[in-house]
């Protein structure tokens, strides 16, 4: 509040003033003014009576002459005070209208505005820095889900455009510099109520300003940032709460791995794609020489993926940016000839500069010189959709989805993502094993996730994780339909977290104790089959033994005196 | 030479010496006491309060806070004169002046810390 208070009394000192002039020099006017009362005899009005006229006088309101008629004298000193008060009131209400429609105050205004309303959040909310085309399309998902969410975005005009979209929960919004600590902790950085700051900010550097800067005001705040080049990404790997999603690498590393281990690419694209949607089939890459056409980080991600597979590449240098003006496709430090040369050998190109029509240029030329080519093609623009279709390119990248994707799954499935880093690291087998049990549970469809807390101070997990019970609860009896045992509910536990210890793919007899999760990966409705054994025991007894325990005093009462 | 501390200078100190004049004399001696003086310390005041808006250094603040106090001490003297002599229509007394006189006497200290912190900013500028 301070900073708009100050800025109000500043401005209007000079108004206040001159009010304040004008209406002690019309009150001691009036004092001295000789008027008369009936009898005739001369009396001066008190400072009170000349207040309580001038008040009704400078205003226009007029309620005529008191406490006795005025004298002419008076008559004259009042018209001197109706003009002068006036004009001096037409200056303040000026001054004033003029302030209230100044930008900086109405700044000021909107950003206290803001910085109260975050402070009074009483749900958890995400902080989404930059709302850009991976802004946008990772604040829907959220919003779908009912997430709320405080958006922070430097460019005016776009932050703007949050108020007209469409949002099940409106998010909150400011437009202003997230680099700037204090903008963040406007936008509640350091608020207890903060589930995670997500920057997708214009480039890596205000990205590495944003996520740093709200690293060192929350230590405990979990960020995600984007990043597009190794250097972004090493200076904000040793940040221990820093998560990073660099789209170019991920999407290199998945053409590699589809080259490499098509079996790992295809579970974990099963496991991440959309809940309920069909499988992802495998892209089956043609194997051979390819050439990539970019600049930038994205094509050197690429070539090394590519060498990774064990498939040679060139690299073409094409930059938006640095386009002749003559000419429309120029190749830097390569002549026409030698390029053309180059795609007619490709079994694959990667088109992937900054600019949709140079893209589409490129791979229309590639296409003229080698018909069969496979063509990757990057979309720069989501809105460039349709342009992209034309070009009938067999796999295409976006990095907008790509990111808002991988935002949207850290930020509600963490442990879905630990699961895929195993998944990528180790052998084989464990994609195999898992790709096997998927197919066993939820057919070709992708499976919901959730996890399961295993918590003993829920009511109906306490008995069962007490110690010395015989037998011990399992991951096994979780997977029992509590409706209609012994029928099995149709999930695969994917990953156990025991305090720090992880362990993937948990046999059905593991143990569990108080203080496991669980993530379970199954059919739509198991999930909340599966929370009944949380609210109370009778399920989880009932799955165990096939007795279903008496629920009320004096069944129990009874039940214990048959036994006896 | 500085119009604006001129200026700035001249209302913190016309508005103690304002205030003083109401002041002085017997405390309820009614006829040492003059309206017209009261009414020209409060203006005066007002404009001083005014003035001291919107300034956010410490000793800014202090300025705004010692005339705030004068202004309230000032207001509460008019108001008891208008609620003795124009709403109960009571002849000045001894009493009332008594009582408008004390108010007047806080104001004035206010004002003289007002005065004392102009003058010590003033000195503290060595250039």
């Amino acid at each position: 509040m301070n900073e708009v208070l100050f800025v109000i009394l500043r401005r209007l000192r000079r108004p206040l003033i001159v009010l304040i002039i004008a209406y002690a020099i019309s009150v001691w006017g009036l004092v001295l003014v000789p008027g008369m009362d009936k009898e005739g005899n001369v009396v001066h009005l008190g400072f009170f009576h000349a207040l309580y006229i001038i008040s009704y006088t400078a205003t226009t309101i007029g309620f005529g002459e008191l406490p006795y008629e005025f004298t002419d004298p008076q008559r004259v000193w009042i018209v001197v005070c109706i003009y002068l008060c006036v004009v001096a009131w037409a200056y303040a209400l000026g001054s004033i209208f003029h302030l209230s429609q100044e930008q900086t105050l109405r700044d000021a205004i909107a950003r206290r505005r803001f910085a109260l309303r975050v402070a009074a959040m009483q749900e958890p909310f995400v902080l989404i820095v930059g709302y850009g085309q991976s802004g946008i399309m990772l604040a829907r998902m959220l919003d779908r889900m009912g997430q709320r969410m405080v958006i922070v975005e430097t460019r005016g005009e776009r932050a703007a455009r949050i108020e007209i979209e469409e949002f099940q929960y409106s998010p909150l919004f400011l437009a202003a510099d997230g680099r700037l600590p204090d903008v963040l902790v406007d936008a509640g950085v350091t608020h207890r109520k903060c589930l995670a700051m997500v920057a997708l900010a214009g480039n890596d550097d205000s990205n590495q300003s944003v996520a740093i800067g709200g690293t060192v005001l929350n230590p405990s705040l979990r960020i995600i940032t984007r990043v597009h080049t190794p250097i972004a990404q090493a200076n904000l790997e040793s940040f221990r709460n820093i998560e990073l999603i660099n789209p170019f690498q991920s999407f290199a590393n998945n053409i590699s791995l589809d080259m490499g281990s098509p079996e790992r690419l295809r579970v974990i694209e099963w496991l991440s794609g959309l809940p309920g949607g069909v499988r992802p089939e495998p892209l089956n890459l043609p194997k051979g020489h390819w050439v990539v056409f970019g600049s930038g980080s994205f094509p050197e991600y690429f070539v090394s993926a590519l060498t990774n597979a064990g498939v040679t590449s060139t690299r073409i240098e094409l930059d938006a940016n640095k386009q002749g003006e003559n000419a429309a496709v120029q190749y830097q430090g390569m002549t026409r000839e030698k390029v053309a040369a180059e795609i007619a050998r490709a079994v694959g190109i990667v088109v992937c500069t900054e600019s949709d029509a140079l893209n589409l240029a490129t791979v229309t030329r590639a296409r003229s010189i080698n018909p069969g080519v496979y063509v990757v093609i990057r979309q720069a623009n989501v809105a460039n959709a349709s342009l992209i279709d034309a070009s009938m390119a067999s796999l295409r990248f976006v990095k907008a989805e790509v990111v808002s994707h991988k935002a949207r799954q850290l930020l509600t499935s963490p442990l879905l993502i630990r699961f895929l880093k195993y998944l990528d690291e180790e052998s084989g087998e464990l994609a195999s094993r898992t790709g096997a049990l998927l197919e066993q549970c939820v057919g070709d469809r992708v499976p919901f996730m959730w996890v399961f807390d295993c918590f003993a101070s829920y009511a109906g997990l306490r008995e069962a994780l007490a110690p010395h019970v015989d037998p011990p609860l399992s991951i096994g009896d979780l997977l029992i339909n509590p409706e209609t045992p012994p029928e099995r509910i149709r999930a695969v536990p994917l990953l156990l977290l025991r305090k720090k210890q992880e362990i993937p793919l948990p046999g059905e007899n593991t143990r569990l104790i108080s203080g496991d999760r669980i993530l379970f990966a199954g059919q739509r409705g198991d999930r909340e089959l599966q929370k009944r054994f949380l609210l109370e025991p009778s399920p989880l007894t009932y799955v165990r033994s096939g007795v279903e325990p008496p629920r009320s005093w004096l069944f129990r009462h009874l039940l214990s005196r048959d036994r006896s | 030479m500085n119009l604006e501390k001129v200026i700035f200078g001249f209302f913190v100190i016309f508005a103690c010496t304002l205030n003083f004049g109401f002041f002085i004399g017997e405390i309820d001696n009614v006829k040492v006491h003059d309206a017209g003086h009261l009414f020209a310390a409060v203006v005066v005041n007002l404009i001083a309060l005014v003035m001291k808006f919107g300034d956010r250094t410490h000793i800014g603040a202090t300025h705004l806070a010692t005339s705030m106090v004068a202004m309230l001490q000032l207001l509460a003297a008019t108001f008891v004169w208008m609620w003795q002599v124009n709403i109960n229509h009571v002849a000045m007394n001894g009493e009332t002046m008594s009582t408008i006189v004390s108010l007047s006497a806080g104001a004035l200290v206010a004002n003289l810390i007002s005065v004392i912190l102009l003058i010590s900013e003033t000195l503290r500028q060595t250039r």
